[in-house]
């Protein structure tokens, strides 16, 4: 059995069966996109945040849009290398070509990882911090890193976890931390699993959770096996004792009830939680997106209560390399506030000495800006200038804005050097200048804080989503490539037309993804 | 693909010689990873129909709680869960309402997603397409094989969250943000989480369906036999055509709607939850918001209303093979019903709002959205009528299958006509995510679609097997679950109209306990309406009861079956019935050419009542040695 | 489409120019986007810039679909395939935005967002 028109086009639609299929293929990823475009709209258009337009440092972008149109020339050159049968110049041009892959994606990780460490905070005045933090003396996670200020700390004496829902990393960790603080976690009271007693004072270990867990589902399953059937001897006389008067079920439903001192011996004890001490009280720290703090009672998402005072847990920033007010002035529009006065109302504002700094010369370097561009665009008829600083100029202080105050240059004219434009700031470099502040945030003044993931805002969420499917197309066709590439010799001596039909379909959807990218470049980088 | 192929300019036709040098393949690449169309197509078939059984359970569960939701679950039911399951997910034996919830959104994902889309267009679509253009397989058949492996991967991902300690999803199957974005939020590994697993299996089952999609429009388009032109092709392809880049085309977007909500439940962005989240159990949600529910439901119709279409059109399929053949005569407005299904296609695009008439659209955009769909109902009433208006003067067959066929127009004719008032913005806001909505889609579904499928069973399972299925096993099928889909359905469009809600657990009490005796426009009251559950519920039971003999006989048949006197035994005249039986691998044994339409029934110049496709014509007229150059398309 | 080696070299150069047309293009939007000189519109980014971004990617995206995806002598049938995609996304971003700027408005409505 042959399967016709594999690489002869079909003399009536003039087409080979596999350029029809990558069509129909890239018809369907237009929709896909479609989607992801669309909904990057919807988000812009409907962002009640100012939306970070052009946040993103253009190098990175820009050097991969043209290595993505290079390596679109190449595939296209492999393919007409191969109509004219020039096998050496195909494998050449290939390997450009699948070359010029693994340099978008190497770029693509740089960005990404300098994001996944760059730290923001949003307050609850909606003043919008970023920058890096600092690391807390003689706190380290268990590969013995310090860990990041930005975590809860919590002087717990109590311990409730959930049968059923404890998370054992967490637990492990709790028991390492106890450990490192030279504490123990105990059981607060004696319990009986499967006949044995555990003596209230066993060290609370993971296969000491399992266990109490296995018997807590043991003596669940039991209890409902009993109270099933109770219920149901409990209809049928029901049932019986109604006879035939036509009542229907929610008019018996208030008369029957399972009678539980009858089944009270067949009942065993269930332990939905389980309480653990803690002695002496001691200090333990958690993640901040896992727990949800209280003065005196957190709980963490595995619905485990922690009793203990909450202590101080500030998010210490150790270089401070960007104030945005943007939030803070539309929230303060949106209620007929004068912006600035908001402003200089904010926490940020009025304790920090180095941050007000940064405010007043932003406010002077506006005057200056504003100058400049009546001097270069001139006023209306209004004698109103014809161009004005953008909100963002005007409420952001950037790491270029840093720099630049520390260079002793005006907003928009400091120096920086390649790395600089890709990495962000070299702060070891810029740190005998004082660029950066450093800060203490109190807990309570933090509504949000995390990196620049898709977590951090919605412009961030689809840059990450898009852009990651975007590579996951280029990594899929720089396989679909490197195959024709490394395997493609057989089919090139079978029928060389063979080779070039399936290099046309591979390029083909190479050059969508190419297409792909023309778009989200402007729109991630440059709006 | 072998290298001697690659030598040759060679057409479909001839090859078909080298049959014999193919040395059978092994058990498992014969039945197991086959990459033949009509095993594969039997594949999903059975697969399809194992999970409509597991969705058909869910219901029956469902169905008690709503009829008794103060009695525990009765032991033949509730033998399926285990001991642990028991006590987690009944209270007292009584199904709770985190239950339901789970049982309702899965029965909806695993009837549409898993049972009813494979069916029609994977079961049957695989088989019948290449038989009925005659062409040796699908255009790629290992991307088949792949097909199905990824739907039967996504279909056992979404079936394993049952097994997870959160329980499977619990947000309804259009799975809504924001409670979609936060349901099992306690589940601290969210890979782990029957809400996030939903989402990975929907993106299996939607590259899955672009897999077959692309093969299918490539194999139509590419592959037919030498003489079938555009207008020569059954209905049946036709249909699957247009099948083809519905999926093609209205499934990424929910694609891109899956991805984004995976990313909000697993690195809790908020592409679909919004600034100032406030939940019961957390408060005000630690989010950065942002984000539109809306932008959801726009993605997630966009597909979901060409997805109605992936599921009707298929019937639709089956049930134009079926009449034809069994009225003997010719289908009446074949051009109609081609033009009718592509303008269906189309129109299906720009239609999806009105399933959100409730999220305070502007009169504009829902005048526009009210105007499409009235719009859409022309050329489906055109294939209907067509149907209809094909039975008359038929001397017709009641065959098996053409008993199914007769009892879909009326019942599809129910579904379809309820679907109107929901059409109209000012109705829907009374009819909105009530029962009606309920009993108007099941009406579709359930009796029309479903019953086109049974229909497509009993027609082409003797070409299957070489032996017919069993008239009396299908009486005592038929009937029964003909009577049962009526007593469930229809009470549902009345309770609807009374005001029950759809996701009501307990079918009705507090509705009960505020408005006992007040009546509404039927001057009937809440009271007669509930009991209506009970009825419904056991409608629903017994009609399980009566799938039985369908099963027995679909077993029963392939062994005591009566056996088929030739290649055709329904004397029809589409491809798939000049092939051997059942057809061997390449199917066709002679050289495939088509001379005429897929229909010609009762031809006044032919002595038998049927002119199959592939027989020459028998004046001297030249023979079509080439088709027609195609300008059309 | 033609296949003759002349015709195949002929066009080769083509692909040279439209490669080097993608790259100035490239640097044009970067340019208009960065340098104060360029900017169209108002300061900073616009609805100006928007349209004059989108513009020329949408013809750095033609480029690439007519000459190096050979959209421009390609089958009738692969037009319908891809064009009609691209016409549904149409639908779909018209009628989102429509849907989006046409909603219920109530007359003192307040949603209870806490700030």
């Amino acid at each position: 059995m042959e399967i016709p028109y594999i690489f002869t086009p079909r003399k009536d639609t003039g087409m080979c069966n596999s350029k029809i299929a990558i069509w129909l293929f890239l018809a369907s990823e237009v929709m896909l996109f479609g989607g992801f475009f669309s909904s990057y709209v919807y988000l812009r258009l409907g962002a009640d945040y100012p939306w970070p337009e052009r946040a993103l440092p253009v190098m990175p972008g820009l050097i991969n849009t043209f290595v993505l149109i290079f390596s679109s020339v190449t595939v296209v050159f492999a393919w007409v290398s191969l109509k004219l049968r020039k096998w050496g110049m195909f494998q050449i041009y290939m390997a450009i070509t699948v070359l010029c892959a693994a340099i978008f994606m190497g770029l693509k990780a740089i960005e990404y990882n300098v994001k996944f460490h760059h730290q923001a905070v949003r307050l609850s005045d909606y003043t919008i911090l970023e920058g890096h933090l600092d690391h807390i003396e003689g706190i380290t996670d268990k590969k013995g890193h310090e860990v990041e200020a930005d975590v809860i700390h919590v002087k717990v004496n109590k311990l409730t976890f959930s049968t059923v829902r404890f998370h054992k990393p967490w637990v492990e960790e709790m028991i390492r931390q106890a450990e490192v603080n030279k504490a123990t976690i105990t059981l607060g009271s004696p319990l009986k699993i499967e006949g044995q007693e555990v003596p209230s004072g066993t060290a609370l270990t993971v296969s000491l959770l399992n266990q109490i867990k296995k018997n807590h589902l043991a003596s669940r399953s039991n209890n409902a096996e009993v109270r099933t059937e109770a219920l149901r001897d409990a209809w049928v006389t029901e049932k019986a004792k109604v006879g035939n008067e036509g009542k229907q079920g929610w008019q018996m439903a208030s008369n029957v009830n399972i009678d539980m001192d009858a089944i009270a011996g067949q009942l065993k004890v269930e332990t939905s939680s389980i309480v653990f001490q803690v002695t002496p009280p001691t200090e333990l720290w958690f993640p901040q997106r896992d727990i949800k703090e209280g003065a005196t009672q957190s709980k963490l998402r595995d619905d485990t209560v922690i009793d203990g005072e909450m202590l101080e847990s500030p998010v210490a920033f150790h270089n401070l390399d960007a104030i945005d007010f943007r939030y803070v002035v539309m929230k303060a529009e949106e209620k007929g506030i004068d912006p600035e006065k908001a402003i200089e109302n904010t926490w940020l504002i009025k304790n920090n000495e180095e941050a007000r700094e940064a405010w007043e010369w932003n406010k002077e370097q506006m005057v200056i800006l504003q100058e400049e561009l009546t001097k270069g665009y001139g006023l209306d008829k209004n004698g109103k200038p014809n161009r004005e600083p953008t909100l963002t100029e005007r409420y952001r202080i950037g790491w270029q804005d840093f720099a630049a105050k520390a260079e002793k240059v005006n907003k928009g004219h400091e120096a920086f050097n390649m790395k600089e434009q890709f990495m962000g700031p070299n702060y070891e470099h810029r740190a005998p200048a004082h660029t950066f502040p450093h800060l203490h945030i109190p807990r309570e003044l933090v509504f949000l804080s995390g990196k620049f993931t898709p977590a951090w805002n919605t412009y961030y969420a689809i840059y990450f989503t898009m852009t990651f499917l975007h590579g996951l197309h280029v990594i899929g066709g720089a396989i679909v490539l490197s195959y024709y590439l490394f395997r493609g010799k057989k089919m090139y001596q079978t029928n060389p037309e063979w080779l070039a039909n399936r290099v046309e379909v591979g390029g083909l959807f190479w050059h969508f993804v190419d297409l792909v990218w023309i778009f989200l470049f402007p729109i991630l980088y440059l709006m | 693909m072998s290298a001697h192929a690659a030598t040759a300019d060679h057409s479909s036709h001839d090859h078909h010689d080298d049959h014999g040098h193919h040395h059978e393949p092994g058990f498992w690449s014969k039945y197991v990873f086959s990459t033949d169309h009509k095993m594969i197509g039997i594949q999903y078939g059975i697969t399809a129909m194992l999970f409509l059984l597991f969705g058909f359970y869910l219901m029956m569960v469902m169905r008690w709680s709503i009829a008794y939701p103060h009695e525990p679950l009765p032991g033949w039911m509730d033998w399926v869960f285990t001991d642990n399951w028991k006590a987690r997910w009944l209270q007292d034996g009584k199904v709770t309402g985190d239950t339901y919830n789970m049982f309702g959104a899965m029965h909806g994902t695993i009837m549409v997603f898993l049972g009813v889309v494979p069916l029609g267009f994977g079961a049957f679509g695989n088989y019948v397409t290449p038989l009925q253009i005659g062409a040796v397989d699908m255009a790629f058949p290992k991307l088949n094989m792949l097909s199905y492996w990824v739907y039967l991967l996504g279909g056992l991902i979404m079936i394993g969250s049952f097994f997870m300690e959160s329980g499977s999803a619990k947000s309804g199957w259009t799975n809504y943000s924001p409670l979609a974005g936060f349901a099992d939020g306690q589940i601290v590994n969210q890979w782990l989480a029957g809400q996030t697993q939903w989402l990975i299996g929907l993106v299996c089952l939607i590259t899955s369906s672009l897999l077959g999609s692309v093969n299918f429009v490539t194999t139509i388009i590419n592959l037919r036999a030498r003489g079938m032109t555009w207008m020569r092709l059954p209905f049946f392809v036709w249909a699957m055509l247009v099948t083809g880049f519905l999926l093609l085309l209205a499934f990424p977007p929910l694609e891109a709607a899956g991805i984004m909500q995976l990313v909000d439940r697993v690195f809790h962005s908020s592409f679909f939850l919004p600034s100032g989240l406030f939940t019961k159990s957390d408060g005000l949600v630690q989010i950065s918001g942002g984000g539109s529910p809306l932008l959801f439901q726009h993605l997630f119709w966009f597909l979901g209303h060409p997805e109605v279409y992936v599921l009707l059109l298929p019937a639709f399929a089956c049930v134009a093979e079926i009449i034809p053949a069994n009225t003997r005569r010719p289908m009446w407005g074949y051009k109609s019903m081609v033009y009718g299904v592509i303008v269906l296609g189309f129109l299906s695009f720009v239609v999806w709002a009105h399933h959100m008439y409730m999220t305070g659209m502007g009169p504009a955009i829902s005048t526009w959205f009210q105007i499409t769909t009235v719009l859409i109902s022309i050329p489906s009433v055109v294939l209907l009528t067509a149907l209809m208006i094909s039975l008359w003067g038929g001397s017709i067959r009641f065959t098996p299958p053409m008993i199914w066929a007769c009892a879909f127009i009326p019942m599809f004719g129910i579904g379809g006509l309820t679907g109107l008032p929901l059409a109209f913005n000012l109705a829907d806001l009374h009819l909105h995510d009530t029962y009606y909505v309920i009993g108007h889609f099941h009406y579709v579904v359930a009796p029309g679609i479903l019953f086109a499928f049974f229909g497509g069973v009993h027609h082409w399972y003797p070409k299957i097997t070489g032996r017919y299925m069993s008239k009396t096993l299908n009486h005592l099928h038929f009937w029964p679950t003909l009577i049962c889909m009526n007593t469930l359905f229809f009470p549902m469009l009345t309770q609807g109209m009374a005001g029950f809600h759809r996701r009501w657990y307990n079918g009705g009490d507090a509705y009960l306990a505020k408005a006992l005796d007040s009546a509404n426009v039927f001057g009937t009251t809440v009271r007669e309406h509930i009991d209506l559950n009970i009825l419904m519920s056991r409608s629903a039971w017994i009609m399980a009861l009566f799938q039985i003999p369908f099963i027995v006989n679909l077993i029963l048949s392939y062994v005591r079956g009566k056996k088929v006197e030739s290649d055709n035994p329904w004397n029809a005249t589409t491809l798939e019935w000049a092939t051997p039986t059942p057809p061997g691998h390449g199917n066709f044994t002679f050289d495939v050419a088509v001379y005429r339409g897929p229909y010609e029934y009762s031809q006044p110049d032919s002595d038998k009542d049927y002119t199959p496709q592939w027989e020459k014509p028998k004046t001297d007229a030249p023979v079509i040695a080439e088709p027609a150059p195609v300008a059309h398309h | 489409m033609a296949d003759s080696v002349e015709h195949i070299k002929k066009t080769a150069r083509l692909y040279l120019l439209i490669g080097a047309v993608l790259f100035i293009f490239t640097g044009v939007t970067v340019a208009v986007a960065k340098i104060p000189m360029l900017d169209v519109g108002k300061h900073g980014f616009d609805t100006m810039d928007m349209i004059l971004g989108l513009a020329i990617a949408s013809f750095k995206a033609s480029l690439v679909g007519y000459i190096f995806m050979h959209l421009n002598h390609e089958k009738k049938a692969i037009y319908w395939i891809f064009f009609g995609a691209i016409m549904f996304f149409g639908f779909m971003i018209f009628l989102f935005m429509f849907a989006k700027y046409d909603p219920i408005h109530f007359n003192g409505f307040q949603l209870g967002i806490p700030n």
